[in-house]
Protein backbone atom coordinates (compact mmCIF):
# COMPACT_ATOMS: atom_id res chain seq x y z
CA UNK A 1 0.00 0.00 0.00
CA UNK A 2 1.35 3.46 -0.91
CA UNK A 3 1.61 5.77 2.10
CA UNK A 4 -0.86 8.61 1.81
CA UNK A 5 -0.37 12.21 2.89
CA UNK A 6 -2.73 11.48 5.76
CA UNK A 7 -0.48 8.73 7.17
CA UNK A 8 2.54 11.04 6.99
CA UNK A 9 0.92 13.28 9.56
CA UNK A 10 0.01 10.48 11.93
CA UNK A 11 1.91 10.19 15.18
CA UNK A 12 3.65 6.97 16.23
CA UNK A 13 0.69 5.54 18.14
CA UNK A 14 -1.68 6.18 15.25
CA UNK A 15 0.73 4.56 12.85
CA UNK A 16 0.85 1.49 15.08
CA UNK A 17 -2.95 1.36 15.02
CA UNK A 18 -2.88 1.50 11.21
CA UNK A 19 -0.34 -1.32 11.08
CA UNK A 20 -2.46 -3.43 13.38
CA UNK A 21 -5.31 -3.00 10.93
CA UNK A 22 -3.08 -4.50 8.23
CA UNK A 23 -1.62 -1.38 6.63
CA UNK A 24 1.89 -2.39 5.49
CA UNK A 25 2.46 1.12 4.15
CA UNK A 26 2.11 2.48 7.67
CA UNK A 27 4.84 0.12 8.82
CA UNK A 28 7.09 1.28 6.02
CA UNK A 29 6.42 4.83 7.13
CA UNK A 30 7.30 3.97 10.72
CA UNK A 31 10.56 2.28 9.66
CA UNK A 32 11.50 5.30 7.56
CA UNK A 33 10.74 7.63 10.44
CA UNK A 34 12.73 5.69 13.04
CA UNK A 35 15.67 4.45 10.97
CA UNK A 36 18.19 7.14 11.89
CA UNK A 37 17.22 6.97 15.57
CA UNK A 38 17.56 3.18 15.70
CA UNK A 39 20.63 3.02 13.51
CA UNK A 40 22.28 5.92 15.37
CA UNK A 41 21.89 4.23 18.75
CA UNK A 42 23.05 0.87 17.37
CA UNK A 43 26.04 2.47 15.68
CA UNK A 44 27.15 4.35 18.79
CA UNK A 45 26.77 1.29 20.98
CA UNK A 46 28.30 -1.21 18.55
CA UNK A 47 30.80 1.08 16.82
CA UNK A 48 30.63 -0.64 13.43
CA UNK A 49 28.45 0.50 10.54
CA UNK A 50 27.69 -2.89 8.98
CA UNK A 51 26.94 -4.60 12.30
CA UNK A 52 24.81 -1.64 13.35
CA UNK A 53 22.84 -1.92 10.09
CA UNK A 54 22.20 -5.65 10.62
CA UNK A 55 21.17 -5.10 14.22
CA UNK A 56 18.87 -2.24 13.22
CA UNK A 57 17.14 -4.47 10.66
CA UNK A 58 16.76 -7.16 13.28
CA UNK A 59 15.18 -4.58 15.59
CA UNK A 60 12.59 -3.62 12.98
CA UNK A 61 11.81 -7.26 12.30
CA UNK A 62 11.27 -7.80 16.03
CA UNK A 63 9.14 -4.69 16.06
CA UNK A 64 6.91 -6.16 13.34
CA UNK A 65 6.75 -9.47 15.16
CA UNK A 66 5.83 -7.94 18.51
CA UNK A 67 3.73 -4.96 17.51
CA UNK A 68 0.63 -6.58 19.01
CA UNK A 69 2.29 -6.41 22.43
CA UNK A 70 2.81 -2.65 22.33
CA UNK A 71 0.71 -0.87 24.92
CA UNK A 72 -0.29 2.57 23.69
CA UNK A 73 -0.32 3.80 27.31
CA UNK A 74 3.46 4.11 27.04
CA UNK A 75 5.61 6.25 24.77
CA UNK A 76 6.41 4.41 21.55
CA UNK A 77 10.04 5.59 21.56
CA UNK A 78 10.62 4.14 25.04
CA UNK A 79 9.33 0.77 23.83
CA UNK A 80 11.43 0.99 20.67
CA UNK A 81 14.57 1.99 22.59
CA UNK A 82 14.05 -0.96 24.92
CA UNK A 83 13.99 -3.28 21.93
CA UNK A 84 17.10 -1.65 20.46
CA UNK A 85 19.05 -1.85 23.71
CA UNK A 86 18.09 -5.49 24.30
CA UNK A 87 19.18 -6.58 20.83
CA UNK A 88 22.34 -4.42 20.89
CA UNK A 89 23.36 -5.60 24.38
CA UNK A 90 22.88 -9.26 23.36
CA UNK A 91 25.00 -8.67 20.27
CA UNK A 92 27.72 -6.90 22.29
CA UNK A 93 27.85 -9.68 24.83
CA UNK A 94 28.39 -12.31 22.19
CA UNK A 95 30.97 -10.17 20.42
CA UNK A 96 32.92 -8.90 23.42
CA UNK A 97 34.80 -12.08 24.19
CA UNK A 98 35.98 -12.42 20.57
CA UNK A 99 37.33 -8.86 20.56
CA UNK A 100 39.39 -9.01 23.74
CA UNK A 101 42.53 -10.30 22.06
CA UNK A 102 42.39 -7.64 19.33
CA UNK A 103 41.97 -4.82 21.85
CA UNK A 104 45.11 -5.71 23.78
CA UNK A 105 47.12 -5.30 20.56
CA UNK A 106 45.54 -1.91 19.86
CA UNK A 107 46.55 -0.74 23.32
CA UNK A 108 50.20 -1.41 22.60
CA UNK A 109 50.05 0.69 19.46
CA UNK A 110 48.28 3.68 20.96
CA UNK A 111 50.38 4.04 24.13
CA UNK A 112 53.42 4.84 21.99
CA UNK A 113 52.15 8.43 21.50
CA UNK A 114 54.15 11.09 23.32
CA UNK A 115 52.10 12.29 26.29
CA UNK A 116 53.67 15.75 26.13
CA UNK A 117 52.61 16.24 22.55
CA UNK A 118 50.29 19.21 22.07
CA UNK A 119 46.98 18.14 20.62
CA UNK A 120 43.94 19.80 19.31
CA UNK A 121 40.83 17.77 19.67
CA UNK A 122 39.44 16.96 16.28
CA UNK A 123 35.89 15.74 16.10
CA UNK A 124 36.69 12.93 13.68
CA UNK A 125 39.22 11.59 16.18
CA UNK A 126 36.81 11.65 19.09
CA UNK A 127 34.79 8.87 17.52
CA UNK A 128 37.76 6.56 17.12
CA UNK A 129 38.95 7.40 20.64
CA UNK A 130 35.49 6.61 21.97
CA UNK A 131 35.35 3.30 20.12
CA UNK A 132 38.74 2.35 21.50
CA UNK A 133 38.24 3.29 25.14
CA UNK A 134 34.60 2.28 25.47
CA UNK A 135 35.50 -1.37 24.98
CA UNK A 136 36.27 -1.59 28.68
CA UNK A 137 32.63 -0.93 29.48
CA UNK A 138 30.11 -3.70 29.89
CA UNK A 139 27.44 -3.75 27.15
CA UNK A 140 24.93 -2.28 29.59
CA UNK A 141 27.27 0.46 30.80
CA UNK A 142 28.09 1.42 27.23
CA UNK A 143 24.44 1.51 26.24
CA UNK A 144 23.61 3.74 29.20
CA UNK A 145 26.58 5.99 28.48
CA UNK A 146 25.56 6.38 24.84
CA UNK A 147 21.92 7.07 25.67
CA UNK A 148 22.90 9.66 28.27
CA UNK A 149 25.83 11.41 26.59
CA UNK A 150 25.02 11.11 22.90
CA UNK A 151 21.30 10.57 22.66
CA UNK A 152 20.74 13.13 25.44
CA UNK A 153 18.22 10.99 27.30
CA UNK A 154 17.60 11.82 30.96
CA UNK A 155 18.32 9.23 33.65
CA UNK A 156 14.59 8.79 34.25
CA UNK A 157 14.02 8.05 30.55
CA UNK A 158 16.91 5.57 30.45
CA UNK A 159 15.51 3.86 33.55
CA UNK A 160 12.17 3.44 31.76
CA UNK A 161 13.86 2.04 28.66
CA UNK A 162 15.91 -0.48 30.62
CA UNK A 163 13.22 -1.24 33.18
CA UNK A 164 15.44 -0.41 36.16
CA UNK A 165 15.70 2.27 38.83
CA UNK A 166 17.06 5.74 38.15
CA UNK A 167 19.72 5.24 40.82
CA UNK A 168 20.94 2.15 38.95
CA UNK A 169 21.31 4.22 35.79
CA UNK A 170 23.27 6.91 37.66
CA UNK A 171 25.56 4.26 39.19
CA UNK A 172 26.26 2.74 35.80
CA UNK A 173 26.93 6.17 34.38
CA UNK A 174 29.30 7.09 37.20
CA UNK A 175 31.24 3.84 36.81
CA UNK A 176 31.30 4.17 33.03
CA UNK A 177 32.81 7.67 33.20
CA UNK A 178 35.42 6.49 35.71
CA UNK A 179 36.44 3.53 33.55
CA UNK A 180 36.57 5.67 30.42
CA UNK A 181 38.81 8.24 32.11
CA UNK A 182 41.19 5.52 33.27
CA UNK A 183 41.32 4.06 29.77
CA UNK A 184 41.84 7.46 28.21
CA UNK A 185 44.76 8.09 30.57
CA UNK A 186 46.26 4.73 29.70
CA UNK A 187 45.76 4.64 25.96
CA UNK A 188 45.44 8.25 24.88
CA UNK A 189 47.54 10.25 27.36
CA UNK A 190 47.53 13.28 25.05
CA UNK A 191 43.76 13.64 25.48
CA UNK A 192 43.81 12.66 29.13
CA UNK A 193 46.26 15.50 29.80
CA UNK A 194 43.76 17.99 28.39
CA UNK A 195 41.11 16.44 30.54
CA UNK A 196 43.18 16.52 33.72
CA UNK A 197 44.35 20.09 33.17
CA UNK A 198 40.79 21.28 33.22
CA UNK A 199 40.03 19.50 36.53
CA UNK B 1 22.37 29.95 15.37
CA UNK B 2 24.54 30.38 18.45
CA UNK B 3 27.83 32.18 17.99
CA UNK B 4 31.16 30.88 19.25
CA UNK B 5 31.47 33.94 21.45
CA UNK B 6 28.11 33.28 23.09
CA UNK B 7 28.99 29.60 23.55
CA UNK B 8 32.34 30.33 25.21
CA UNK B 9 30.91 33.02 27.43
CA UNK B 10 27.97 30.95 28.68
CA UNK B 11 29.38 27.44 28.91
CA UNK B 12 29.38 26.23 32.52
CA UNK B 13 30.72 22.88 33.75
CA UNK B 14 27.93 20.30 33.99
CA UNK B 15 25.41 22.69 32.49
CA UNK B 16 25.25 22.18 28.76
CA UNK B 17 21.69 22.55 27.53
CA UNK B 18 20.42 21.30 24.18
CA UNK B 19 21.32 24.50 22.31
CA UNK B 20 24.86 24.51 23.73
CA UNK B 21 25.30 20.87 22.80
CA UNK B 22 23.98 21.59 19.34
CA UNK B 23 26.67 24.22 18.85
CA UNK B 24 29.37 21.99 20.33
CA UNK B 25 28.45 19.20 17.94
CA UNK B 26 28.84 21.39 14.89
CA UNK B 27 31.79 23.62 15.80
CA UNK B 28 35.27 22.14 15.83
CA UNK B 29 36.76 25.39 17.05
CA UNK B 30 34.79 25.26 20.29
CA UNK B 31 35.44 21.60 21.05
CA UNK B 32 38.89 22.22 22.58
CA UNK B 33 37.54 25.06 24.63
CA UNK B 34 34.54 23.00 25.78
CA UNK B 35 36.77 20.20 26.92
CA UNK B 36 38.88 22.55 28.98
CA UNK B 37 35.74 23.75 30.75
CA UNK B 38 33.99 20.40 31.18
CA UNK B 39 35.84 17.21 30.16
CA UNK B 40 32.59 15.29 30.20
CA UNK B 41 31.69 17.15 27.01
CA UNK B 42 34.44 15.26 25.17
CA UNK B 43 32.27 12.36 24.14
CA UNK B 44 29.06 14.38 24.16
CA UNK B 45 30.27 16.04 20.98
CA UNK B 46 29.57 12.75 19.21
CA UNK B 47 25.86 12.84 19.71
CA UNK B 48 23.07 14.75 18.06
CA UNK B 49 24.01 13.88 14.52
CA UNK B 50 21.46 12.02 12.38
CA UNK B 51 23.17 8.86 11.25
CA UNK B 52 22.24 7.07 8.06
CA UNK B 53 22.89 3.38 7.51
CA UNK B 54 25.36 2.39 4.76
CA UNK B 55 23.55 2.30 1.43
CA UNK B 56 21.04 4.97 2.41
CA UNK B 57 17.62 5.01 4.04
CA UNK B 58 15.68 3.82 0.96
CA UNK B 59 17.77 0.68 0.60
CA UNK B 60 17.56 0.06 4.33
CA UNK B 61 13.77 0.38 4.39
CA UNK B 62 13.52 -1.84 1.31
CA UNK B 63 15.59 -4.54 3.03
CA UNK B 64 13.45 -4.37 6.15
CA UNK B 65 10.21 -4.63 4.19
CA UNK B 66 11.45 -7.62 2.19
CA UNK B 67 12.48 -9.34 5.44
CA UNK B 68 9.03 -8.63 6.84
CA UNK B 69 7.42 -10.22 3.76
CA UNK B 70 9.61 -13.32 4.15
CA UNK B 71 8.65 -13.49 7.82
CA UNK B 72 4.94 -13.23 6.97
CA UNK B 73 5.26 -15.90 4.29
CA UNK B 74 6.96 -18.25 6.74
CA UNK B 75 4.35 -17.52 9.38
CA UNK B 76 1.53 -18.31 6.96
CA UNK B 77 3.14 -21.68 6.12
CA UNK B 78 3.43 -22.66 9.77
CA UNK B 79 0.60 -24.85 11.19
CA UNK B 80 -2.34 -22.72 12.26
CA UNK B 81 -3.00 -24.60 15.48
CA UNK B 82 0.41 -24.93 16.90
CA UNK B 83 0.57 -27.60 19.59
CA UNK B 84 1.82 -26.28 22.91
CA UNK B 85 4.65 -27.94 24.84
CA UNK B 86 2.21 -29.36 27.43
CA UNK B 87 0.01 -30.80 24.72
CA UNK B 88 3.05 -32.40 23.14
CA UNK B 89 4.01 -33.99 26.46
CA UNK B 90 0.46 -35.25 26.98
CA UNK B 91 0.40 -36.84 23.50
CA UNK B 92 3.79 -38.46 24.07
CA UNK B 93 2.68 -39.84 27.46
CA UNK B 94 -0.54 -41.27 25.97
CA UNK B 95 1.34 -42.99 23.14
CA UNK B 96 3.92 -44.41 25.58
CA UNK B 97 1.19 -45.73 27.91
CA UNK B 98 -0.64 -47.33 24.95
CA UNK B 99 2.46 -49.08 23.66
CA UNK B 100 3.40 -50.34 27.15
CA UNK B 101 -0.15 -51.62 27.78
CA UNK B 102 -0.30 -53.42 24.44
CA UNK B 103 3.10 -55.05 25.07
CA UNK B 104 2.08 -56.24 28.53
CA UNK B 105 -1.22 -57.65 27.22
CA UNK B 106 0.58 -59.49 24.40
CA UNK B 107 3.12 -60.99 26.79
CA UNK B 108 0.36 -62.07 29.13
CA UNK B 109 -1.39 -63.93 26.32
CA UNK B 110 1.77 -65.31 24.68
CA UNK B 111 4.26 -66.02 27.43
CA UNK B 112 7.74 -66.39 26.01
CA UNK B 113 10.48 -68.31 27.72
CA UNK B 114 13.58 -66.34 27.77
CA UNK B 115 16.50 -67.89 25.93
CA UNK B 116 19.30 -68.01 28.44
CA UNK B 117 22.90 -68.73 27.44
CA UNK B 118 23.80 -72.39 27.14
CA UNK B 119 26.17 -72.49 30.13
CA UNK B 120 23.48 -70.95 32.36
CA UNK B 121 20.87 -73.39 31.13
CA UNK B 122 23.21 -76.24 31.94
CA UNK B 123 23.86 -74.88 35.42
CA UNK B 124 20.21 -74.40 36.21
CA UNK B 125 18.88 -77.65 34.66
CA UNK B 126 18.09 -80.23 37.40
CA UNK B 127 20.46 -83.14 37.40
CA UNK B 128 18.91 -86.57 36.82
CA UNK B 129 18.13 -88.14 40.17
CA UNK B 130 18.95 -91.79 40.82
CA UNK B 131 15.84 -93.65 41.80
CA UNK B 132 16.25 -96.21 44.60
CA UNK B 133 13.89 -99.08 44.94
CA UNK B 134 12.36 -99.05 48.30
CA UNK B 135 11.87 -102.21 50.27
CA UNK B 136 8.79 -104.06 49.30
CA UNK B 137 6.57 -105.09 52.22
CA UNK B 138 4.63 -108.29 51.70
CA UNK B 139 3.63 -109.06 55.21
CA UNK B 140 3.28 -106.83 58.20
CA UNK B 141 2.49 -107.55 61.81
CA UNK B 142 2.24 -104.98 64.57
CA UNK B 143 0.07 -104.32 67.61
CA UNK B 144 0.24 -100.53 67.32
CA UNK B 145 -0.53 -100.19 63.62
CA UNK B 146 -3.80 -99.18 62.11
CA UNK B 147 -4.44 -100.99 58.87
CA UNK B 148 -6.96 -99.64 56.43
CA UNK B 149 -7.94 -101.81 53.50
CA UNK B 150 -9.46 -100.00 50.55
CA UNK B 151 -12.62 -101.55 49.21
CA UNK B 152 -11.90 -103.82 46.23
CA UNK B 153 -13.53 -102.89 42.92
CA UNK B 154 -13.22 -106.43 41.59
CA UNK B 155 -9.67 -106.24 40.22
CA UNK B 156 -6.61 -108.12 41.48
CA UNK B 157 -5.05 -105.00 42.96
CA UNK B 158 -5.57 -104.53 46.63
CA UNK B 159 -4.75 -101.24 48.36
CA UNK B 160 -3.89 -101.38 51.99
CA UNK B 161 -2.80 -98.38 54.09
CA UNK B 162 -0.80 -98.93 57.27
CA UNK B 163 -0.48 -96.14 59.90
CA UNK B 164 2.25 -96.95 62.41
CA UNK B 165 4.57 -94.51 64.24
CA UNK B 166 7.21 -97.18 64.69
CA UNK B 167 7.72 -97.81 61.00
CA UNK B 168 11.07 -96.52 59.55
CA UNK B 169 10.82 -93.06 57.83
CA UNK B 170 12.08 -94.26 54.45
CA UNK B 171 9.57 -97.02 54.05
Amino acid sequence: MIPTKESVELDDRQLVEQIRRGDDGAFEMLVRRKTSKVYGLCYRVIGNGEDAKDISQLVFLKLWENLEKYDAMYAFDTWLYRMVTNVAIDFMRSKQSRDNAVNSNLRLVKTSIDPEQTVTVARKEVESVFNAVSNVLSPKQKTIFVMSEMEDLRSSEIAKVLGCRESTVRNHLFNARKLMQAQLRKRFPEYARLWEESR
Amino acid sequence: MMTCHYFRTNLQPGNADAAMLEHLRHCDACLDFAMSVDPDLFFRSLGGEELIPPGGIDAFVGDVMSQVRVYDAEASLAPRHAVSAWQRWAIAATVAAGVTGATLAYRYEHPVQAQAPAHLVAAVRPRPTTTATKSFVETYSSHDATIVEMPNDGSDTKVVMIFDDKLPADL
